[in-house]
């Protein structure tokens, strides 16, 4: 480790202060890997990282420092294989520090200044850390975006969400862009752009801006955008889910503008690649999505088609697409699946969470409530799938797929208090038409019953009628001509009398 | 559900094909489409209670339907269809030894009331069909004309064996389960189907391997509802599948997408579709 001169601290420190959520994780980790040159010189970390971040930036320089504006923060931090400065970013601009190589201030420019410092707007605070930089330097600069789908559908109200870490209101800040266009004119020339999806800081998610513009709904870009802004959107309360915005966004190749960040590289750095998600790296290639040894194919997902044939309420050609899968792997080609030998379990976990998608997105569909109910969906799904639906498959696929998601916004919940509303409405017609069709039964028992009692009054006609009689008299007669029978007559008659005898 | 769903014997065909018993067959939650149907399935006034489901035999039906504002359709298929899967060989006879026409007339209907005669010239169809048919002619009357003698008489006057499969029932009441078998079985041994309106009975001679041909007076039905559009619409949608000479090919790929050949469904299916399975 090398001594930096600069000073442990400089102007504009917090205390008492804590930022929570300092951005980082595996996924940041391994794209900093990528881009950091093996030996980086002199590199800043402006505001809170986690310790992954740290730690790789400093396998690679020998001159690190890290800037934080909290001082508890900043003392928890001191004693690892880098320099602790606490303060403000103005602070150190003051200092006049040599010019940096690499600075990376991935969580952001909002967490760099303390209340003692200038109110400087977000483009005053990226100039202050470019002037930390050196002319050629590799800059990394995380940036919110205000006008991303979770934002626009976050149900609080706009000063209700940042919490009290701000004792000026950063988001009213009018230079504060909104836009990659914006963002790219605020900051100039940036050599790469990815979306950066995070949650609490922990960065799941980074898919690169052009790819993603390009993408369009249920290919697998889009898959990785919208796995991305569901971990977001899963912590946060809303208005509606964001998957029906993102597709409409995915449509109009619009997606990369409603991310809920960036990450902005400036100057040169390592090859990265396309996009980093929890279960790995993926490279958009010619001839498909590349994700470690698995080519993808850059076309409509699975999901997708099946949403648009069940929409169309076309059970042909949903049977006909569903007869072609053969196990799990096809809902969750970009995001892996657990690993299972049997291939019906894992497609049996597949039709799992596509039904809770279908049903609890309150997608169109063509199968009657009392099928979307239980699991009868599953199984005639598996079953098209050329799998038979044992209770064992049925059960370990549940299983594997988890609970359906509780809704958390107000269109879902809206949705499915009008779906009970309906439902009740449906039920009391059910019962209005099962009423109805008793009552046609009990027509046909009076029917049946006119009949019976028809049928015994003439029986009675017929036995007082002369013939009947006749014949009757006939068979006494011939008991009276048969001695045996008579006599057996005669003693089970006389056995009534006999003592003992009941 | 609802008594139409017995007509014809069709709920109990549906039910012997699900395993389950077909002289008795269980209730099917919604209503089945029991004709061929230009418009959603069912007549124009037909009544739905709230939340029961229309299944219908194709898809056309159901589209209309959702036109006219109506939801909560699953398209299943002819009942015919599945009858022909439970009985591949009821009737069959070398293709070459089919011969005959088993001509149908247009039916009224029970009428519940308000009529549901048909009106038209008897003596006059009769001759076309004798100008046209070059081999036996068998009509087939349903039992609401086979049991008026003015008509019945007038055709077997003409030499024509006159039949009839059968009544469909009514308020579950006089259905013949065997309605459509015996239909089945008949068309099987016949080499054309003719009618004087493109009707279910067409697209079933269809499916059974016979040709069509449909002409002559469509005659007028009492009471009739021309909601839908009536024959002139039937010419403008099915123009292959009139006259005297109909294109084989042509008239089997539109009796299968008007059967709805397409959507048939395992036993299992429509055991969990219609609510058929035991719940605990």
């Amino acid at each position: 480790m090398t001594e930096t001169k600069l000073p442990p601290i400089v102007r504009g420190e917090i205390q008492p202060w804590t930022d929570r959520d300092a951005t980082g994780g595996p996924v940041l980790t391994a794209f900093l890997a990528d881009l950091l040159p093996a030996t980086a010189g002199r590199v800043l970390v402006a505001g809170p990282h986690d310790a992954g971040v740290l730690e790789l930036v400093a396998s690679r320089s020998a001159d690190v420092s890290v800037l934080l504006r909290s001082v508890s923060d900043a003392e928890a931090l001191r004693g690892g294989t880098w320099s602790v400065v606490t303060g403000a970013l103005d602070g150190l601009a003051d200092e006049k520090p040599e010019p940096f190589d690499v600075v990376i201030a991935a969580d952001g420019l909002d967490r760099l200044l303390g209340p003692d410092s200038p109110a400087l707007d977000w483009v005053e605070r990226a100039g202050l850390l470019r002037g930390l930089a050196a002319p050629d330097a590799l800059v990394v600069v995380g940036v919110a975006n205000d006008f991303s789908l979770t934002a626009l559908l976050d149900r609080r109200p706009v000063p209700e969400r940042h919490g009290d870490d701000e004792w000026r209101p950063l988001h009213d800040d009018p230079r504060r862009p909104a836009s990659p266009a914006q963002t790219e004119a605020a900051l100039g020339g940036a050599a790469r752009r990815y979306a950066l999806f995070a949650t609490a800081g922990r960065v799941h998610t980074l898919l690169d801006s052009g790819a993603l513009a390009r993408t369009r709904p249920g290919l697998p870009g889009s898959g990785i955008a919208l796995a991305g802004l569901a971990a977001v959107a899963g912590g946060m309360p809303l208005l509606a889910p964001v998957t029906d915005a993102a597709e409409a966004a995915a449509r109009a190749g619009m997606l990369d503008a409603v991310a809920p960040g960036w990450l902005i590289v400036l100057g040169q750095g390592g090859a990265t690649h396309t996009a980093y998600t929890p279960s790995g790296t993926a490279d958009l290639e010619e001839d498909g999505w590349r994700f470690g040894d698995r080519l993808v194919p850059d076309v409509e997902s699975a999901e997708t088609v099946l949403f648009r044939l069940a929409a169309a309420e076309d059970v042909p050609g949903f049977r006909e697409y569903a007869a072609r899968l053969t196990d799990g792997a096809f809902f969750d080609r970009v995001h892996g699946l657990v690993a299972v030998s049997d291939n019906e379990i894992p497609l049996a976990a597949a039709w799992f969470r596509f039904r809770d998608r279908l049903i609890g997105g309150h997608r169109r569909h063509p199968w009657p409530p009392w099928m979307a109910e239980g699991d009868d969906l599953v199984k005639t799904w598996l079953a098209m799938s050329g799998a038979e639906p044992t209770p064992e498959i049925l059960a370990r696929g549940r299983e594997i797929a988890g609970p359906p998601a509780e809704p958390l916004d107000l269109r879902t919940v809206l949705a499915d208090a009008e779906k009970a509303r309906r439902t009740a409405e449906e039920r009391a017609g059910h019962i209005f038409g099962l009423e109805r069709t008793i009552g046609f039964r009990d027509r046909q028992l009076r029917t049946r019953e006119q009949q019976l009692r028809e049928m015994r009054a003439e029986l009675r006609l017929l036995k007082s009628g002369r013939a009947v009689r006749m014949v009757s008299l006939v068979g006494r007669v011939a008991r009276l001509r048969d001695p045996k029978r008579l006599a057996g007559a005669v003693k089970r008659r006389a056995r009534r009398f006999l003592p003992g005898r009941s | 559900m609802h008594h139409h769903n017995h007509y014809y014997g069709q709920s109990h065909i549906l039910a012997r094909y699900c395993g389950l018993d077909d002289e008795h067959p269980p209730r099917i939650r919604g209503y089945l489409q029991h004709g061929w149907n230009v418009g959603c399935g069912w007549n124009p006034v037909h009544e739905f209670f709230d939340g029961a489901w229309r299944y219908t035999w194709s898809d056309a039906p159901r589209r209309r339907g959702h036109s006219l504002g109506r939801r909560d359709y699953h398209v299943v298929g002819a009942p015919f269809l599945y009858l022909m899967e439970l009985e591949p060989d009821l009737g069959a006879v070398p293709e070459a030894e089919r011969s005959g026409t088993l001509w149908f007339l247009f039916h009224g209907w029970e009428g519940g009331g308000k009529g549901g005669k048909i009106q038209g010239d008897h003596a006059r169809l009769i001759s076309e069909i004798r100008e046209t048919e070059t081999e036996p002619v068998t009509i087939s009357l349903y039992y609401t004309e086979f049991e008026r003698p003015e008509v019945r008489r007038a055709y077997e006057k003409a030499g024509f064996e006159v039949i009839c499969f059968g009544k469909r029932g009514w308020n579950y009441e006089g259905t013949d389960r065997r309605f459509l078998y015996k239909q089945l079985e008949t068309f099987r041994r016949f080499r054309r189907v003719a009618a004087n309106r493109l009707s279910t009975a067409v697209f079933f001679g269809v499916a059974a391997g016979c040709t069509p041909a449909v002409y002559g007076d469509p005659m007028a039905l009492e009471g009739d509802n021309p909601l839908f559009g009536g024959q002139a619409r039937i010419a403008r949608l099915w123009p292959e599948m009139l006259g005297k000479e109909i294109d084989l090919e042509a008239a089997r790929a539109t009796t299968d997408v008007e059967l709805g050949r397409r959507h048939l469904m395992p036993p299992a299916e429509m055991r969990m579709l219609f609510d058929w399975n035991p719940r605990d």
